[in-house]
């Protein structure tokens, strides 16, 4: 370990009393300090087997000490390579070219020796990547592996301990699979922060320290973390606490960092400066309450537009129309030209460069920038009509009447004669209308799946009734991921004409038949006669689609239809669905942890909590005026993009089921838990205004609804 | 949400790895459906078939037939490898004897693909005690040493090519029956199978057009890495006389009978050694490009 | 872990038992007729009939298979047809010589597989070298590799003896039978380097296919282990390529390697007979290749049960070994 050149202490910029916008205004202005991470014209092309992919074409980006840069993009943006370039970890087997420059701290990250690039990783850097399960390595001890960067047991605890880690002696000795998604993040952000911010000197013998040093208490800290989505694979209510979890670590450590995420929502939680990504190239780039409150590129607006929020109305998105861009053929022009309202010939034929915002905050790629083009803003899509819901009296599309499933328990091997049964769906009770839209929402492990493939018929319930409505085809199920549920080597219209066969449809009408079912779900005549591997992720879900209705079901039960997608695609999925219901007549049931696809979608939405619904209610009424404490902590955990506004009041982890719950199932991570909730699980009561609860705490308002 | 491209090596984001160059092998698709298999190795394979399919039309000599002096030494008179104790040529031989081999490698693959792919669809689909049972044979098949059980099998029976085919094909089989099973029972956990079924599709139909195609490329990739390892079984157990008997053209047990001439007249049993490995070489060189060409 | 222990044990005796089957079924449904084999073809109707009733195969099958079992056991596997030795005396006169021969390869080959696997991951030009030379060495069938030894090593440049196990006029005195024990325990180290000579080619050759076969195994799951998440992480923390390879991969890819070099050493036992063979070793090798000659049924049957129980218990043994090693084969602790 290298010796510090510079006593923390004597430093330029003191990081406690540093407000934000001195990180921003530092950045933005040439002769400030120096920034801890630059990159100039950086352009990567990787080799794959199909050809070269040009993953960022001419990127410049500084990055200030203990400032947080979100860099947002879809995928294929090229937003991952850059974290990978600041690391100096482009895949060798790509045989990455880089041209531009990156360093970090002053130090070289594309031309240096391994040995030098190692030593700036060490003691500089730190990263944070998106999946925390293969992060981790398995067969090794967490603490093993925390203290090949920490150099000491004490210093990995202390750091565990600071990164939320509750009983760090216990975890150190623990194997990575022991331990929850969360923890494991965590255990990657103690890790992260492992580094100490010294490098004794740089290779040209100058003390590396010298021109900044941020307040350091005596373990020191990286000076930039590279956190890659770091929270996609979370639950939400995780999602948050991570989240804020970095910006306590900036705050406490003054370490810098770059927060690569597909979700503007995490990116205006807690970035100062945003910079979006658009085919390799930033298109946009600026304080983050300035970016996110005046967009000035129509891609920062799309996306923007794209996003459904759960605002007290019905939440309306705007589907960003066009394909994404394809990383191998590179346009001449502006990258977005294609999907771009405003694109005109000049955009076509040159890129445009960076140049300051109309409101002199940032910079933005824009031949059109200057021009007030707020339309897309303002002129959101009109809130769809909401369907009527079908009368009462009409036969409903699926009623579970309180249905049960238990599975047995972790067979601990000493425990084994009282074999366990565990409830992981307790007496759940669901009505879909037909031709309703029904929301089923709930964390990771709440039993939603379970449910699911109860109302699907694909398993069968220990007790209650799963009843479809009578005389028509049994429902149909849209798997999550899409490109496994198609059979690979088949084609599209191939699978949806078995559909008709199977019905009996004789067989010179049924691949017509086919084809104009996938004409109503968007597929052309070309995409139908592709293999599912040839199609695009958007295509592949709306295949999966027309396969479905083909069978001409009742009812279409979603599994988290749209957590594969890209933000772009997502309204768009949405709306298909909706636009179906209309058209077929068919009803939905939705099961997905994202509140705000609930929200756009359906009628009603039932949370669910450890095998039980909590809360249900009309969609309307649920976000306008949640009531049960989970609806409330999972709506406040869903980042908006309004700055700074996420303020998660849940705590801890979706648990599994591990034994008997006594009580109410939420009371450990209830804010407003009292001791009858302990003892005593409350009933799914009635409310007026056909409301459902599950709460002894919380008292429905008088009025049988909605608070002024 | 996106599935943001977690960099895996090469660096790509999946949906443009896909299925780019799928458009010019269309045909070959149908053809055999082989998934992203590409056509280099299996080429190299059906190369080296064509050639010994000729050897009768190539080979300068026939293989028993005494062609000169006895024990000419390689690229004297005529004769490229040179002549054996018998005055025959070397090279025929050679050429006639990685004709038997291959071909009959070729055989007891096959026998070990159908054999094998009816044990692992039946236990890979019907699932539960079916499942357990035929896995469980196949286990102790699997757990037993098969050159030692087919070297028991040929003695029993008596030294033929046909009686050591027998055998090696009763101790190959179960390795295909696992690979199979695994795909199947792979394939069967796949959300496309239990689509088909919540679309109504019968079991045969399951069978044959949802599961088994699927099972096509691993099973063709394990077999072309197979030639090799079986080649160097057959040859071993000729090598010990469990083979056709003496004139016969036969690597393994030409190398074993010339073993008496190894400091004098090397190249007798040298050479069919050799051409044993020219053979192995080949199907590993074609195995290992088909395997690696399968994976990226 | 108990639990999985004896799981893997209850295995090792189920496929014991299938092992006596398999023999037994070769043995007694396959056409060949021992009687005849024992008594001559030339013998009597009666004489057959007699000879029958004397070795109990005029009894039911079920019976003859519990009598076979419980001969097993008692290490009764009946005589040799050529030597007229019980099966049991010549193997026992025979194994030391193989067991000396095996042990060398296995520990040749362990060390020289782990060696070739690291070397190869590595990358750089000694990688492609040695995977060049993986391909060849796995191609080549043992009695290819042994032949060109003797040419290259015996005959072109003198080094090291062809055949036998020691020099005849160096023999020690037989006590453990394992020559290189015997020479030490005589004291004459004269000997004992001769007998090492004698050893060297023969153990080469039988330890270069389960060298090749565990170093691609080996390779292969390192690499896939690189490829990993894992590793992305390791190589942030600031550790070197090396450190990655050893401290982190390494570890990862135990199992896959340990599974393939217990399959290598079961299968080491058969390329024993080959080997043998070819550089005149007297060991079981060699008495197998004359039984197969001389259609010596009885010792064929003794060797296979023999061979095929050490194969059975060294795979058994690696499968325990890998439990040991892999924490997520245990049974995990609740979070």
């Amino acid at each position: 370990m290298s010796t510090p050149l510079t006593r923390p202490g004597a430093t330029a910029v003191d990081s406690t009393d540093r407000s934000v916008d001195d990180a921003t205004d530092r950045a933005a202005q040439p002769g400030g300090p120096q920034p801890v991470a630059s990159v100039q014209d950086l352009t990567v092309t990787l080799h794959a087997r199909d050809g070269a992919v040009r993953a960022l074409r001419g990127v410049t980006l500084d990055i200030a000490p203990g400032e947080i840069v979100a860099l947002v993009g879809e995928s294929g943006s090229g937003k991952s390579v850059l974290g990978s370039s600041l690391l100096g970890l482009l895949p060798d087997s790509a045989r990455p070219e880089v041209t531009g420059r990156v360093t970090v701290m002053g130090h070289d990250m594309v031309g240096s020796s391994d040995k030098e690039l190692r030593r700036v990783r060490k003691h500089l850097l730190g990263a944070v990547f998106q999946d925390p399960l293969t992060s981790l390595n398995p067969p090794l001890r967490i603490g093993r592996q925390l203290v090949e960067r920490t150099d000491g047991t004490p210093r990995a605890l202390r750091l565990l301990t600071e990164a939320g880690v509750p009983d760090p002696e216990r975890r150190v000795r623990q194997f990575p699979h022991q331990l929850s998604g969360g923890l494991r993040q965590r255990v990657m952000i103690a890790m992260a922060l492992g580094g100490d911010g010294r490098l004794g000197a740089t290779p040209d013998g100058l003390p590396a320290d010298a021109a900044i040093d941020v307040a350091h208490d005596d373990d020191g800290a990286p000076r930039l973390v590279i956190a890659d989505e770091p929270t996609t694979a979370l639950d939400v209510s995780v999602q948050a606490q991570i989240v804020l979890l970095f910006d306590r670590i900036r705050r406490e450590h003054g370490c810098a960092v770059l927060l690569v995420t597909h979700d503007l929502g995490v990116a205006a939680s807690i970035a100062d400066r945003i910079a979006v990504l658009y085919a390799g190239r930033i298109c946009e780039l600026g304080p983050a309450a300035d970016v996110l409150a005046r967009p000035s590129h129509p891609y920062t607006r799309a996306l923007l537009a794209a996003r459904l929020a759960m605002d007290g109305s019905r939440s309306v998105g705007n589907p960003l129309p066009g394909d994404p861009p394809n990383p191998m053929r590179p346009l001449p022009g502006c990258a977005f030209a294609p999907r771009c309202a405003s694109a005109t010939d000049a955009c076509t034929e040159a890129a445009p460069s960076l140049d300051t915002r109309p409101d002199g905050r940032g910079v933005v790629a824009c031949f059109h920038r200057n021009r007030d083009i707020d339309e897309t803003v303002t002129e959101r899509a009109p809130a769809r009509a909401v369907v009527t819901t079908a009368a009462p009296d009409a036969p409903h599309a699926l009623v579970l009447d309180r249905v049960s499933k238990s599975f047995p328990g972790p067979g601990s091997g000493r425990l084994r004669l009282a074999h366990l049964q565990l409830k992981v769906v307790n007496e759940v009770s669901l009505t879909v209308p037909a031709q309703g839209a029904l929301a089923l929402v709930g964390e990771s492990g709440c039993g939603k799946t379970t449910t699911l493939r109860m109302a699907a018929g694909l398993s069968k319930p220990n007790a209650g009734s799963v009843a479809w409505a009578e005389g028509a085809a049994p429902p149909q199920l849209i798997f999550q991921d899409a490109s496994t549920s198609l059979t690979p080597w088949m084609t599209v219209v191939a699978q949806v004409e078995e559909r008709f066969r199977q019905r009996g449809v004789p067989r010179g009408e049924r691949r017509d038949r086919a084809f104009d079912m996938l004409t109503r779900v968007g597929l052309d005549q070309r995409a139908g006669r592709a293999r599912p591997r040839e199609l695009s992720g958007g295509q592949r879900q709306r295949a999966v689609i027309a396969r479905a209705l083909a069978s001409g079901p009742s009812l279409l039960i979603c599994d988290e239809p749209v957590s594969a997608l890209d933000a772009s695609l997502v309204v768009r999925v949405l709306d298909l669905l909706e636009e179906l219901r209309e058209q077929l007549g068919v009803a939905l049931m939705v099961v997905t942890h994202d509140l705000s696809a609930a929200r756009r979608i359906a009628e009603t939405v039932a949370v669910m909590y450890l095998g039980r619904i909590v809360e249900q209610a009309p969609a309307d009424q649920l976000f306008a005026e949640p009531l049960h404490p989970y609806t409330r902590g999972l709506i406040a955990a869903n980042p908006t993009t309004e700055p700074g506004r996420l303020a998660p009041t849940l705590t801890g982890e979706p648990p599994s089921l591990h034994a008997e719950i006594v009580g109410c199932p939420f009371a450990a991570r209830c804010p407003l838990v009292v001791d009858r909730c302990r003892v005593e699980s409350p009933a799914l009561r009635d409310l007026p205004s056909g409301r459902q609860l599950s709460c002894h705490v919380v008292e429905p308002p008088a009025h049988g609804g909605r608070l002024s | 949400m996106a599935i943001e491209l977690r960099l895996p090596e090469s660096g790509v984001p999946r949906r443009w790895s896909l299925g780019r160059r799928e458009a010019p092998r269309r045909a070959f698709h149908r053809l055999g459906r082989l998934g992203r298999i590409d056509q280099v190795g299996l080429a190299l394979i059906v190369a080296i078939t064509l050639l010994l399919l000729v050897v009768p039309l190539v080979a300068p000599h026939a293989s028993l037939d005494n062609v000169g002096a006895t024990l000419t030494p390689p690229g004297k008179g005529g004769f490229l490898l040179g002549t054996d104790e018998q005055s025959r040529d070397v090279l025929s031989r050679v050429l006639y004897g990685m004709r038997v081999t291959w071909f009959a490698a070729f055989l007891v693959i096959a026998s070990g693909i159908l054999i094998g792919g009816v044990v692992g669809l039946a236990a890979g689909m019907s699932g539960k005690w079916v499942d357990a049972l035929l896995m469980r044979i196949t286990d102790v098949f699997l757990a037993l040493p098969g050159p030692l059980l087919a070297l028991a099998v040929v003695s029993a029976l008596g030294a033929s090519l046909r009686n050591t085919l027998f055998a090696v094909m009763i101790v190959w089989w179960p390795f295909y029956a696992r690979i199979v099973r695994g795909e199947v029972r792979s394939i069967m956990s796949r959300p496309h199978v239990e689509a088909a079924r919540m679309g109504g599709v019968g079991r045969v139909r399951l069978a044959t057009r949802h599961v088994l195609p699927g099972t096509i490329g691993p099973v063709l990739v394990t077999a072309s890495l197979d030639i090799g390892a079986l080649i160097l079984t057959l040859a071993g157990l000729s090598f010990l006389g469990l083979g056709s008997p003496a004139p016969a053209a036969e690597l393994g047990a030409m190398s074993a009978r010339g073993l008496t001439y190894l400091l004098t007249k090397w190249w007798v049993p040298l050479m069919p050694a050799l051409g044993v490995f020219l053979l192995v070489f080949v199907a590993n060189v074609a195995g290992d490009a088909v395997r690696d060409l399968a994976e990226a | 872990m108990t639990r999985q222990l004896f799981g893997r044990l209850a295995g090792l005796l189920g496929v014991l038992a299938a092992l006596t089957l398999a023999v037994f079924v070769i043995k007694a449904v396959l056409p060949a007729d021992p009687v005849r084999a024992s008594i001559g073809a030339r013998a009597t109707e009666a004489q057959v009939k007699a000879k029958r009733a004397e070795l109990g195969y005029d009894k039911p099958i079920v019976v003859q298979y519990v009598t076979f079992v419980g001969d097993v056991v008692t290490l009764d596997l009946g005589d040799s047809l050529r030597t007229r030795r019980p099966v049991t005396t010549d193997i026992g006169k025979f194994l030391p010589a193989t067991a000396e021969l095996a042990l060398a390869a296995a520990v040749l080959a362990g060390i020289g597989g782990v060696g070739l696997g690291i070397v190869s991951a590595r990358g750089g030009k000694l990688a492609s070298i040695t995977r060049l030379a993986m391909l060849a060495f796995a191609s080549a069938p043992t009695f290819c590799l042994a032949l060109l030894a003797i040419l290259l090593f015996y005959r072109r440049l003198g080094w090291l003896p062809s055949s036998g196990r020691i020099t005849r006029s160096l023999a020690p005195p037989e006590r453990t039978r394992f020559v290189l024990v015997d020479t030490l325990l005589a004291g004459d180290l004269k000997a004992f380097w001769d007998a090492v000579e004698h050893l060297v080619l023969p153990a080469l050759c039988l330890a270069i296919g389960p060298a090749v076969a565990i170093g691609r195994v080996l390779r292969g799951s390192l690499l896939d282990v690189l490829r990993q998440d894992h590793t992305r992480t390791a190589r942030s923390k600031g550790l070197s390529r090396r450190a990655v390879l050893t401290r982190h991969a390494l570890r990862n890819a135990l199992g896959p390697t340990l599974s393939m070099t217990g399959l290598q050493l079961g299968l080491l036992l058969s390329g024993v007979v080959v080997v043998e063979l070819v550089f005149a070793w007297p060991g079981l090798g060699l008495y197998t290749t004359q039984a197969i000659q001389n259609a010596d049924f009885p010792a064929v049957i003794g060797i296979v049960l023999v061979m095929g129980t050490a194969y059975v218990v060294i795979n058994a043994i690696v499968d325990i070994a890998q439990v040991i090693a892999d924490p997520r084969l245990q049974t995990s602790e609740a979070r």
